[in-house]
């Protein structure tokens, strides 16, 4: 699982205030694009398109790139959707890419794995010996790696299309339109809130134990884990009876109501992604 | 086999053994796109009793006490954090605790399926981890499957009258190793083996992925049996309220 960018988690020492900082990005597995995730979201140029228009297009590209599992399917809507976040979203390529990389270590060895068998006998089109048993694959195995790898990035990059230019509480405000259940979009949008919260927590007990030495040897530093995720806890009680105290005074009874932008969908928006949708119909019709 | 091919496969097996070696390990989300289409849907059906009861349980208890919201609010996004939260090692590599195992244990595996599922759509949606499709079947490993495994051992374990801190300790280890399991079986059904079916191909992402999912799961359950400690230390009130001390007595 990955982490969330964390400032103060830089075992060298160096550690960024409570700023983040978003020039480091180099195209390789990487943890720490969490919160930047959110923050691109709110810096994309497409932020003013309709929300549920963005999260209904995102969601039918990623079900036709799975339904349909077509390579040439799968590499249209790669390009579409990195031309919408990169070209329209304006979005640095490598923080893109970067992004992209995340999963990259899940994918390499799923893909790998589905790819090879083993065997005691040397059967396949290439197989290794290795001691007791033969590692095997074969051409069409292969292929089958590649185009899957092509789906997944397919997949990714349909969602990321979506994370990167809403933000979440717009995504849960679509959520409540099509009828999740309402306790349920409203857990997610006070834990979407209080995630940061305890994130600006963990980091400042974070600087403060790094300080005193906490994480001098391994041995302390997984004591001194503990106590920060103790604490955590801990601080997140008293602050939930706070919030709630905070909450009641703002007249809650039982309604979270949060202010919505209006964002108008305009007609050409729709004809572009209706056109889209029927070309990768087309597309995979033509090449099945 | 030619030369090339064999160069071809040595590097194939490096790669993964590196992989395996350098324990970059997130907890096993199946990424985004990865389950064909049926899978997805059965994942997600299959969950579906279980968030119905979670979601009732939840329901209840703000039901009867509605200032328990925040407090399942603050819950949820402990789990993420902790979840997200890099757990020192040695080789200074990145591995993460699951976090769903400690939240089983303190707020019942009912509570934790709902908001397991609420922190799994966030992981996807802010930290590209896991996906919006194979939401189902992580769900269902994580959310599911490895916290009520926890707390299973975890009852068990009181009811044995094992020391308290060893019940968690394998508490947590085993449902952490649980959901590896588990999440390996959904893989290898998706994509089952030529030669020797599901069974075969279920060994082969156990293999692929155990160096870093055995080390991780020992370290899980001991950082959760230190959190606990400290909870005990610091927060005897607090877990009093969400009924921790009720059943130990």
């Amino acid at each position: 699982m990955s982490t969330i960018a964390l400032k103060g988690e830089h075992w060298d020492g160096h550690t960024h205030g409570d700023g983040i900082n978003h020039r480091h990005h180099k195209i390789r597995h990487k943890h720490g694009e969490g919160s930047s995730i959110d923050f691109y979201a709110y810096a994309s140029n497409i932020r003013d398109w309709n929300p549920a228009f963005k999260v209904s297009l995102s969601m039918l590209t990623l079900v036709l790139s799975i339904v349909l599992n077509n390579p040439y399917v799968s590499l249209a809507v790669i390009v579409a959707m990195g031309y919408l976040t990169i070209i329209e979203g304006g979005l640095s390529i490598q923080a893109y890419l970067s992004i992209l990389m995340i999963p990259i270590s899940f994918i390499l060895l799923g893909t790998i794995t589905i790819g090879i068998d083993f065997s005691t006998q040397p059967i396949g089109q290439y197989n290794l010996h290795l001691g007791f048993f033969y590692v095997f694959t074969s051409l069409a195995k292969l292929k089958i790696m590649f185009f899957l790898m092509l789906k997944v990035f397919a997949a990714i990059s349909a969602m990321e299309m979506m994370s990167l230019s809403t933000p979440s509480s717009e995504i849960i405000s679509v959520m409540q339109r099509v009828h999740v259940p309402k306790l349920f979009t409203e857990l997610m949008n006070l834990i979407y809130r209080y995630i940061f919260i305890l994130i600006d927590v963990n980091i400042k007990m974070r600087n403060s134990a790094n300080s005193r030495l906490g994480f001098c040897d391994i041995k302390t530093s997984w004591y001194t884990f503990g106590k920060i995720a103790s604490n955590l806890l801990i601080v997140s009680f008293k602050k939930a009876n706070a919030y709630y105290d905070a909450m009641e005074a703002r007249c809650y009874d039982g309604d979270l109501i949060f202010l919505e932008e209006d964002k108008k969908v305009t007609t050409l928006q729709i004809a572009k992604a209706a056109v889209f949708v029927s070309f990768l119909m087309l597309l995979w019709g033509f090449t099945r | 086999m030619n030369i090339k091919e064999k160069g071809f496969f040595i590097s194939i097996t490096a790669i993964s053994l590196l992989f395996g070696i350098l324990p970059v390990a997130n907890a096993m989300h199946i990424m985004e796109g990865y389950l064909p289409v049926g899978y997805c849907i059965a994942w997600g059906a299959i969950c579906i009793p279980f968030l119905v009861v979670g979601y009732l349980s939840i329901k209840k208890t703000i039901a009867a006490n509605r200032k328990s919201i925040t407090l399942f609010a603050m819950a949820g996004a402990f789990v993420f954090v902790l979840s997200s939260l890099k757990i020192p090692s040695v080789t200074g590599s990145c591995s993460h605790m699951t976090g769903t195992g400690l939240g089983a244990i303190l707020f019942g595996p009912a509570a934790v399926s709902i908001l397991g599922i609420i922190v799994l759509i966030f992981q996807a949606i802010l930290l590209a981890h896991g996906g919006l499709t194979t939401l189902g079947a992580n769900t269902f490993s994580m959310a599911i499957a490895g916290p009520f495994v926890t707390y299973g051992i975890y009852k068990l374990c009181q009811l044995l009258k094992v020391n308290k801190y060893v019940g968690i300790f394998l508490a947590a280890s085993i449902g952490d190793l649980f959901t590896y399991c588990v999440t390996s079986a959904e893989l290898a059904l998706a994509y089952p083996s030529a030669t020797g079916g599901v069974l075969a191909s279920a060994l082969k992402f156990l293999a692929v992925f155990a160096p870093t999912q055995l080390p991780l799961a020992i370290i899980e359950g001991i950082l959760t049996v230190v959190i606990i400690m400290g909870l005990e230390t610091y927060a005897k009130p607090e877990l009093t309220k969400i009924g921790f001390f009720g059943g130990n007595k």
